[in-house]
């Protein structure tokens, strides 16, 4: 079965193109090269409240239809929200550090998405610890659409509270507010990851349907497992 | 006696094979310290030098109430039946009570180390001279593992994911108190040694009455 | 694949040593649970190569009697023995490796694979690891060692302890409810386990619901009545 691959060949193409727009781009005016980090961390938050957007879709969608495609999308979506937002804080973390001098510090934004973080960290804790994949969709789908009220809240923080943090540039009240060249090569990067996310969630859901498979078989299987190995003990044997 | 040692080892094994499957205290408990750690800022104020000075005392202080988590992890629990498996092949007591408790120890180990620089980064402590530290955590693990695994046995059977933690975490104050004292002693230049030898004391105090009180609790558990 | 007509198992194991000719022996036995008697005055005794079957109403005591033929409980009052040692005594821990106990629960680690369970019951007792597999072809369960006990439905799980008690090659053998969501096939097992016993010259305690199933299986019923012994009869025919 030949897997399609021009999902994961347009990512990573992107990709390469982001790494290269990235690097022609000229250092920034008040941050130096340091600014780079901007392409990747970003693009890394914007996916995360992609991915726990989606999610809410896929819950939802659950909810309403009981079809299981839908609980796949939401915990396949989710584990990659999971990871992209970890490297937002991650990454956020060395900029702070060059920028503020501070590993750490008790912004708004930086709280609310640390909180965020551990709510979808949650999330996939209670997937894995339910075995019957119904009652697993059915609760965490009632999970992912009660975590989705954070991704608004995250991203106006910045304005509702003042902070430390970098106001929203793009989306916010008034418009852009950036260089032409660093506008494009933003959006470069934005394209580049939610390529990836996309290929990393139909990877992610080809396996969940995969185990889902492969579970059904094994538990028909099972009486001729169990039936068709045995041989009639022998009495005459000494075991 | 190297029957015993091995009898612990395959104990010890099983357990932290289990752990690699159900990913309990990597992926649940583990995550769990590090929201508490955030948490307690957001409690008492976000005042940095504040946060510098209490930020070893609010480590240790997660490290014992949610590492005493990881020694009645579900997945660590015996259940009846498979007690009885045990006792009957003749496992000793008190090598299933070294196995336990060295797993659990292991894991806490883990525990802490992830959240070591965690601390670090929220509460902005300085890092300096916290090499010694490094000796600490290794006490604390194995003294909790082994508190933890002793209260376990305790309350075998009686609600002990609630039950266990009230038992253990006063019996833990001296711990904290060693461990928190180090890391202050260490930031002011003070010496370290008594409190050190406080923790070795009490690890070996823990063993003993591990290994001795293993075959009377598990008898008395019917 | 059919496994190939496997040799006889023999090897090491904790049932070297000779068994005694009365392998239970118990003396107006009682067992209380706090104030309350589950057994009463109770006398049996077991020889060596005998296979019992253990009948009576739910509550009767059945499970507790099984579990003070294994050593998991002490007697209150009289005097038991089993395998030569005393029931009220330290002697009883050292019996233990040659007695084996199939309870309703099955006592697998859910998260290990059936191959792994039975590997750490065998490094556990001191038995070579090549057994392993043996046993696991023998009781059917081959093609499936590689899964967790936890994916594995109540039935496999109970040829899973057959397996077990085959590992350990016990001097008494003690099963509770042995039948109980078995197929005909695994049922035969049951009964190839008691033999087994038997011919080693140790015994068998089979408790069951159905006395008709394990008739084939007993040399004589004896049948418990609120915690004590009612008349015993002779197997029915």
């Amino acid at each position: 079965m030949r897997r399609k691959v021009w999902l994961d060949a347009a990512a990573g193409a992107l990709l390469v193109a982001t790494l290269a727009a990235a690097l022609a781009v000229p250092p920034e005016r008040t941050m130096g090269d340091l600014a780079r980090l901007m392409f990747v961390h970003v693009p890394a938050a914007w996916l995360a409240y992609l991915a726990f957007g989606v999610t809410l879709v896929g819950s939802a969608g659950y909810l309403a239809t009981r079809r299981m495609k839908w609980d796949r999308l939401a915990a396949g979506s989710a584990e990659v929200g999971v990871c992209f937002n970890g490297l937002t804080i991650a990454l956020g973390m060395i900029w702070g550090k060059s920028t503020w001098g501070v590993w750490w510090t008790w912004d708004a934004r930086l709280v609310l998405t640390a909180i965020m973080f551990f709510v979808y960290l949650g999330y996939l804790g209670l997937r894995r610890g339910i075995a019957d994949p119904v009652a697993r969709a059915r609760r965490s789908a009632w999970l992912g659409v009660l975590g989705a009220v954070q991704i608004p809240i995250v991203h106006f923080s910045v304005v509702w509270w003042r902070g430390l943090h970098q106001p929203p540039s793009v989306i916010r009240p008034g418009g852009v507010q950036m260089d032409d060249e660093f506008r494009i090569a933003l959006a470069v990067a934005v394209l580049a990851f939610t390529a990836v996310y996309a290929a990393l969630l139909r990877r992610h859901m080809e396996n969940a349907r995969a185990e889902e498979a492969l579970a059904a078989r094994l538990a028909s299987e099972e009486v001729e497992v169990a039936g068709a190995a045995i041989t009639a003990p022998r009495y005459g044997e000494v075991d | 006696m190297t029957g015993l040692w091995r009898q612990a080892w395959e104990i010890a094994r099983k357990d932290l094979r289990t752990e690699f499957r159900t990913g309990e205290v990597l992926l649940i408990t583990v995550p769990f310290g590090a929201a508490a750690l955030m948490l307690i800022p957001l409690a008492i104020g976000v005042d940095a030098p504040l946060l510098e000075r209490v930020g070893p005392g609010m480590y240790w202080s997660v490290v014992l109430l949610f590492g005493v988590l990881v020694t009645v992890r579900q997945s660590a629990a015996d259940g009846p039946a498979q007690m009885d498996v045990l006792t009957l092949l003749g496992l000793d007591p008190a090598a299933r009570f070294a196995g336990r408790a060295g797993a659990s120890a292991l894991l806490l180990l883990v525990f802490e180390a992830v959240l070591a620089p965690l601390a670090l980064a929220l509460y902005g402590s300085d890092p300096r001279g916290w090499w010694w530290v490094l000796a600490v955590l290794p006490l604390v693990a194995v003294g909790l593992g082994l508190l933890g695994t002793l209260a376990a046995a305790i309350a075998a059977g009686v609600a002990s994911t609630t039950l266990v933690p009230l038992i253990v975490v006063p019996l833990s104050v001296p711990m904290l108190l060693a461990a928190s004292q180090v890391t202050e002693g260490i930031r002011v230049g003070a010496t370290i040694f008594g409190w050190l030898l406080l923790l070795v004391v009490m690890d070996l105090l823990l063993a003993v009455a591990g290994v001795l009180s293993a075959r009377p609790l598990q008898e008395a558990a019917r | 694949m059919p496994p190939a007509t496997p040799a006889p198992f023999r090897g090491p194991g904790p049932y070297t040593r000779p068994v005694p000719a009365a392998v239970i022996d118990l003396r107006s036995v009682g067992v209380r649970l706090g104030d309350t008697p589950i057994l009463r005055d109770l006398d049996l005794r077991v020889e060596a190569g005998e296979a019992v079957g253990l009948i009576g109403a739910n509550g009767s005591g059945k499970t507790t009697l099984l579990r003070l033929l294994a050593t998991l409980l002490a007697p209150t009052d009289g005097e038991g023995a089993v395998l030569g040692a005393s029931l009220s005594s330290p002697e009883r821990f050292a019996v233990r490796p040659r007695i084996g106990l199939i309870g309703h629960t099955p006592g697998l680690y859910p998260q290990l694979t059936l191959e792994e369970n039975l590997a750490f019951v065998a490094r556990i007792a001191g038995i070579p690891g090549e057994a392993v597999g043996e046993v696991l072809d023998r009781v059917g369960l081959g093609l499936a060692r590689h899964r967790r006990a936890a994916a594995c439905s109540h039935g496999m799980q109970r040829r899973g302890e057959f397996a077990r008690v085959m590992l350990t090659r016990p001097d008494l053998l003690l099963l509770d409810e042995a039948h109980a969501g078995l197929d005909s096939q695994a049922a035969d097992l049951v009964a190839h386990l008691v033999e087994g016993v038997r011919r080693r010259g140790g015994a068998a305690v089979v408790v069951s619901h159905e006395p008709g199933r394990i008739a084939p299986l007993v040399g004589r019923f004896v049948e418990l009545q609120a915690g004590a012994v009612a008349d015993p009869g002779t197997a029915a025919s």
